[in-house]
């Protein structure tokens, strides 16, 4: 249960629901599902004064447009896109990281939007701070770190976990914002400010309208792993998403895009190892070497217990299996 | 907090807020079937509507934080964790709860299955498994053991060891597994 009192409004528009915004000068929040606002709020890691529910506003269903590219509302549920036959068709790396997810009553009501803007992650933060570590760190506006202690002063590495966001970063997808201006519209990739104390380039008074998955390059395909201890209702340790496409001679990479999640402060991309991709004719061998070099570029923060040697290894041996993968349905030896 | 607090109307005169004032809302909730309406502060979640303002206490609270499952209920028919759901958001909308599933006074089929296979030991996860299942008996009427691990993921149980549970939504599905406790 919460503790403390606050006020909350049920906009019908995201409109209303930006004006609302600029009139609490940023002290509300948008509530979607829920399930990462409500549960912060109770160990009071966030206080907002104000609730905004979205909950009166319908998603459109997920559409192609004109040029091809997939429209979809931010205000999606989870459980809407994984279990969409179109997204599970046309944007099926999408459905699959919807798809794992929490457990499935969280993915009943958690929103795609949500799933993008959630809060870091540590294993000191998201607990109550009533009985233990009582003293606030620098994420909570205090003066230490506890699972990094030598940290300098605002230095905060708790770690960005959403599951959806690696994957639409290979993707190429790019999300609308409504904000004062109006709407703008930026590539998913460049949400990330790269720090945990304010993860998002999103000021308080924007909303994520939609996510816009471009046209899926011919010969393409994907690769997608969540690495976990129980397999359900967890999160992340590494999140790994991979596109690769072909020319036309089915062997050649025309291109890569190579994201790990869940072990910084947002989503990597290993660029170099991407860059060194492009134009090789691809075979298990390569593919193998692109595994070490991009686990080498990656540098994962520890979190949760998972020491760094421990994630980088993870990451080299489930990004072996997730190129392989991707090449395969690249390739066409999965149909 | 009580069911007096839960009640009380608020003094609607305030309105000037530089200080959130948590300003109670009229909601009407549909449980069971029936009819409910109450005055909630927005702080309050379903679980505590459903068993202190209401009174149905088969609905379990355990980790008020959404990691167990224990407090799954129907919201339009969809499994939801009424923990970390606000009961303002659930305006209007139909709730069920495990009290719904016996018909007078008579177990459901699933019920029955749960206590068949031995589903059930100290019983604390058990309604929000039982709704769960539920959940996803009415999706699929014959479900694969992928799907039911996957309806079921959400819902931790400390004392079956799953296999039990798993059987019995496979038994009340009719999918060839027979009774073990009778
Ligand atoms: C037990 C448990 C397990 C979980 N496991 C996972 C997991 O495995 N992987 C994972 O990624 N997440 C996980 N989560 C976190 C969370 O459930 C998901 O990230 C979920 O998708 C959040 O979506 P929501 O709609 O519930 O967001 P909310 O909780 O409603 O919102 C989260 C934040 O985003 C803001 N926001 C919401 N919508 C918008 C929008 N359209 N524009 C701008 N800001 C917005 C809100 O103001 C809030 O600050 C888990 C949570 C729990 C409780
Ligand atoms: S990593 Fe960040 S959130 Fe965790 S204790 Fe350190 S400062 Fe706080
Ligand atoms: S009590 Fe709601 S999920 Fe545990
Ligand atoms: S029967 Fe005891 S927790 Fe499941």
């Amino acid at each position: 249960m919460i503790l403390y009192d606050f006020d909350y409004e049920r906009p019908n528009t995201l409109q209303e629901a930006t004006a609302l915004l600029r009139q609490t000068e940023g002290k509300a929040r948008l509530l979607a599902g829920g399930t990462d606002l409500l549960p912060n709020m109770r160990v009071q890691v966030l206080k907002p004064t104000m609730l905004i529910s979205l909950g009166a506003i319908t998603p459109r269903p997920p559409q192609a447009e004109l040029d091809g590219s997939i429209r979809i509302d931010a205000l999606t549920r989870l459980a809407d896109l994984e279990n969409s036959e179109f997204v599970r068709r046309e944007i099926p790396m999408l459905a699959e990281s919807a798809h794992v997810v929490g457990g499935n009553q969280i993915r009943q009501v958690a929103t795609l939007g949500g799933n993008l803007c959630q809060e870091t992650r540590c294993l000191y933060l998201n607990q109550e701070h009533d009985y233990q570590f009582t003293a606030p760190c620098y994420k909570r506006n205090g003066d230490c770190c506890y699972p990094f202690p030598g940290n300098k002063p605002g230095t905060c590495w708790s770690v960005y976990m959403s599951d959806t966001a690696p994957a639409l970063i290979a993707l190429s997808a790019n999300v609308d914002i409504i904000g004062e201006a109006g709407v703008r519209t930026v590539p998913a990739e460049t949400l990330f400010t790269g720090n945990s104390l304010e993860p998002l380039w999103l000021a308080r008074t924007e909303i994520i309208s939609s996510v816009v998955v471009p046209p899926i390059p011919t010969g393409f395909g994907w690769g997608y792993h969540k690495s976990t201890i129980r397999g359900g209702l967890e999160f992340a340790m590494a999140n790994i998403a991979v596109a690769l496409w072909l020319e036309n001679d089915r062997k050649t990479c025309a291109g890569a895009r190579i994201v790990v999640g869940a072990v910084s402060e947002g989503p990597l991309r290993a660029l170099a190892t991407e860059k060194s991709l492009v134009g090789q004719v691809l075979n298990a061998d390569l593919l193998w070497k692109a595994a070490d070099d991009a686990s080498n570029e990656i540098n994962p923060l520890p979190h949760h217990g998972f020491t760094r040697n421990y994630l980088n290894e993870n990451i080299r041996v489930y990004l072996r299996r997730t190129l392989i993968t991707a090449f395969e349905r690249a390739y066409g030896m999965d149909a | 907090m009580s069911y007096l607090e839960t009640i009380s109307i608020e003094d609607t005169a305030n309105v000037a807020k530089i200080e959130p004032k948590g300003r109670s809302r009229f909601i009407t909730l549909s449980i069971n079937g029936e009819r409910h309406e109450i005055t909630v502060k927005p702080r309050k979640m379903l679980i505590e509507v459903i068993r202190d303002t209401v009174g149905l206490t088969g609905t379990k609270g355990s980790c008020s934080s959404g990691t167990c499952g224990a407090c799954t209920v129907l919201l339009s028919g969809r499994p939801v964790l009424s923990c970390i759901t606000l009961a303002v958001e659930c305006d209007g909308k139909e709730i069920r709860t495990v009290e719904d599933l016996a018909e007078n006074g008579k177990l459901s089929a699933l019920q029955e299955a749960f206590l068949d296979q031995g589903a059930v030991q100290c019983g604390f996860c058990t309604p929000g498994m039982l709704m769960s299942a539920t959940a996803l008996l009415e999706r699929h009427s014959k479900p694969s053991l992928a799907q039911i691990k996957k309806g079921l993921e959400g819902n931790l149980c400390r004392c079956t060891g799953y296999n039990a549970i798993v059987d019995a939504v496979l038994q009340v599905s009719g999918q060839g597994v027979t009774p073990v406790m009778k």
